[in-house]
């Protein structure tokens, strides 16, 4: 079972103790949807995860590459 | 109508109560820009300002198209956060809400005043935490491999290949209904201690570069008195629930019980 | 333009993706639904062969057609340089197009 994480958000160093896609799921897709004058729709949630998505590929297979297109989003 | 993509915008990170200033003093947010209290109608929203190049409509896809900025910002967004969180109720924003101005944003806390208050309300002395259950399969779906020593047009191949087959997929309906059942019982379970709980989406398995079927991806408010039975309760379920494999992460300001709109899933009741 | 925190759209920026990467987006694509189509028929056989609806004959020359259309596919996907897992459309609140087993 992951420990779970130390109080403080202040300390820097605590940063890696988060996942990046626990972080991710929770800021991109949880959290109060105001009426900002700028803000993120779905669409923009959709092309963040497919860039995120394609660099974990290539950082997979071993070096920067093409991408691999999983199949079109609407 | 004024640009959105020059000049200065208004980032808000959460909204509480009301936070001491020191508090903020030194905290610094997406764009390094120290972050300060907006007060208005008895709320307070903590915000930062940031040039709209980069956060505004064109500055923000550019951003969070780059994984170096996106989790540079992302993690920068939810350390200040943190800090409003740990120091007394508070709802965290989304990410990459921006405003033009502060008054806007006061207008906003006025006008949303008694949802506000409500949704404080629901996360006072609470925190979030997550709990992952994958089974003990990777997925997707491999392409079946045909038996060994057979090649096509060997005699029986075909057969064989097929009753291999209807033997994989019987296997996986096991595996997958076992799973599946194993996922409802340990959310049951953990709801049973939480306030509330919430089902998201399973997360990508490339994102998180590995191979294995997550079943549920839970989140659980949990009243800070019992964080401790809870944890052990999610122990209990490691336990009990052997096809599976459990995580949890957390304790998290209450980002999946942030909501205003509408009420996340209420459980039964506390304990 | 402004858009409000609603679940609508909003324009994306262009994504360029070179020839090479446009083919394989295409060849996901087809081979998904390819893909597909072999398993459904591959679950459809393996029904049949437990209701006892085919012959000894015609349970070999399914499976042996099953089986060499999936040595295609393999080829097929390596060929485009694609895992298994590209093949797996997602639909976002739909979920994936194949089953996750």
């Amino acid at each position: 079972m992951t420990a779970p994480l130390p109080k403080s958000g202040a300390d820097a160093a605590t940063w890696d103790r988060v996942a990046l896609v626990d972080l991710l799921d929770r800021v991109l897709t949880t959290g109060v949807v105001i009426s900002g004058e700028v803000t993120l729709s779905i669409a923009d949630v959709d092309l963040v995860y497919v860039s995120v998505h394609a660099l974990v590929s290539s950082v997979r297979a071993g070096g920067p590459g093409p991408v691999p297109l999983r199949g079109a989003r609407p | 109508m004024a640009s959105l993509t020059a000049g200065t915008g208004v980032w808000v990170y959460a909204i509480c109560a009301d936070i001491d200033d020191g508090r903020l003093s030194g905290v610094v947010g997406v764009d390094r820009e120290p972050v300060r209290a907006v007060r208005a109608a008895g709320l307070t929203a903590v915000v930062g300002s940031v040039p709209l190049t980069e956060f505004g409509e064109e500055g923000l896809p550019r951003n969070l198209n780059d994984l170096a900025r996106l989790e540079s910002i992302a993690r920068a967004h939810h350390r200040v956060v943190e800090i409003v969180a740990d120091h007394g109720p508070a709802v965290p924003t989304r990410l990459a809400t921006v405003y033009q101005d502060t008054d806007r944003i006061a207008g906003m806390l006025a006008r949303r005043h008694d949802d506000f208050i409500a949704a404080l309300g629901r996360v006072a002395r609470r925190r979030e935490w997550g709990v992952k259950v994958y089974g003990d399969r990777p997925e997707p779906a491999t392409a079946v491999t045909p038996p060994l020593g057979a090649s096509p047009g060997s005699p029986g191949a075909g057969t064989a290949y097929l009753r291999d087959r209807r033997q994989q997929l019987a296997d996986r309906d096991v595996s997958h209904r076992t799973a599946l059942a194993a996922a409802e019982a340990v959310h049951a379970d953990l709801s049973g201690h939480a306030v509330a709980a919430r089902r998201h989406r399973p997360q990508d398995p490339q994102l998180r570069g590995e191979s294995r079927w997550m079943v549920l991806n839970g989140a659980y408010l949990v009243d800070d008195d019992i964080a401790e039975a809870f944890a052990a309760a999610v122990a209990a379920c490691a336990d009990r629930y052997r096809d599976v494999t459990i995580e949890s992460t957390g304790p998290w300001p209450p980002y999946s019980f942030a909501d205003i709109e509408d009420d996340a899933d209420l459980t039964q009741g506390p304990p | 333009m402004i858009h409000p925190a609603s679940w609508e759209p909003s324009p994306r920026p262009r994504i360029e993706v070179d020839r090479e990467d446009a083919e394989r987006g295409l060849a996901s694509l087809v081979l998904t639904v390819v893909e597909l189509i072999r398993q459904l028929m591959e679950r459809q056989a393996v029904r049949r062969m437990e209701e006892g609806d085919l012959d000894d004959e015609q349970i070999e020359r399914m499976g042996s057609t099953l089986m060499a259309l999936a040595g295609q596919m393999v080829r097929l996907r390596e060929h485009f340089g694609l895992a298994p897992e590209d093949l797996n459309l997602d639909l976002g609140p739909l979920g994936t197009l194949l089953p996750r087993d």
